[in-house]
């Protein structure tokens, strides 16, 4: 209670806080920063799409120059985002168990678990995405 | 009483988070298969957007996709609003603009994949 006191009173800058927080408190942050990140995501998505209006070779041009990025830059932002979204879709399922009352003693063993099942679906889509990497370019 | 009411539409709204979180994976998931695999390509061009939402099936697909995902997110923003120590006031008002911006996203997302939908692939 009076953690939680404090932590009111220093505001937003208290969850970045991680220092012996343990892996709980890791896990809500990560949730928390990458819900963020995916809806930040899902306007520029939105946005891109919005071109389809302006014609094919229009969206073509937009898709291309914007698919690797300088140096490969966007290519490696777009493994980040799956890294993210996996990360995300994992721990949300746990955590909307817990909401119907399923696992509520079991955080961390089914955080692992889920975790490791979304690590490794998302090591299999990146290989399967990268292997059509060039293709048509 | 009015502690008591707050606590139940606060549940309700966590409850609802997790039941569109799970529609989600199912979303995400073929989207991500179709978009990134099927298509054969890093990202999906022109043509083959196009021509998936000529089908029906793919439009309804996407439009309940859009209705989820924004709706997920944004409630998901006003839960983190809600944790913060700003006033109460503060947050309702942020609470209800995050519901204009709601709506005028769905809006516009509605709109857009149907014109989107209505266009050709020139041969
Ligand atoms: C892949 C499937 C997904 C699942 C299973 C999922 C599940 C969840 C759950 C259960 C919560 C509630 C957490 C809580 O009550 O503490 C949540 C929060 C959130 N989600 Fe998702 N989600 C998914 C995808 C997404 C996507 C695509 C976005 C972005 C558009 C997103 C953005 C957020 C945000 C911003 C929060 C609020 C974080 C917080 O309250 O700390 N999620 N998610």
């Amino acid at each position: 209670m009076v953690e939680a006191n404090k932590e009111m009173k220093e505001g937003i800058s208290a969850w970045a806080k991680f220092y012996r927080k343990g892996t709980g408190y890791l896990a809500f942050a990560f949730h928390r920063l990458s819900g963020l990140v995916i809806l930040f995501y899902l306007y520029l998505h939105y946005t891109v799409l919005s071109n389809l209006l302006r014609g094919q070779a229009t969206y073509n041009a937009i898709v291309k120059s914007i698919t690797y990025g300088p140096y490969d830059s966007f290519l490696a932002l777009d493994f980040l985002l799956a890294l993210v979204i996996f990360y995300h879709g994992a721990n949300g399922v746990r955590l909307a168990l817990n909401e119907f009352g399923i696992g509520m003693y079991h955080h961390k063993a089914l955080f692992f678990t889920f975790e490791i099942i979304a690590m490794i679906l998302l090591g299999l889509f990146d290989y399967y995405a990268l292997q059509f990497v060039g293709v048509g370019f | 009483m009015v502690e008591n009411e707050k606590m139940k539409y606060g549940s309700l709204n966590r409850f609802v988070q997790a039941v569109t979180g799970l529609f989600l994976i199912f979303f995400l998931g073929v989207h991500l298969y179709v978009a990134h695999i099927d298509f054969r390509h890093p990202v999906a061009f022109f043509s083959s957007v196009i021509n998936q939402l000529h089908n029906p099936w793919w439009l309804a697909f996407f439009l309940i996709f859009v209705y989820i995902i924004t709706y997920h997110g944004i409630n998901g923003l006003n839960h983190i609003v809600a944790d913060t120590s700003i006033s109460e006031r503060a947050k309702r008002d942020i609470g209800i603009a995050l519901m204009v911006i709601y709506v005028i996203t769905i809006i516009y997302g509605t709109i857009l994949a149907l014109l989107v939908a209505r266009m050709t692939v020139p041969a």
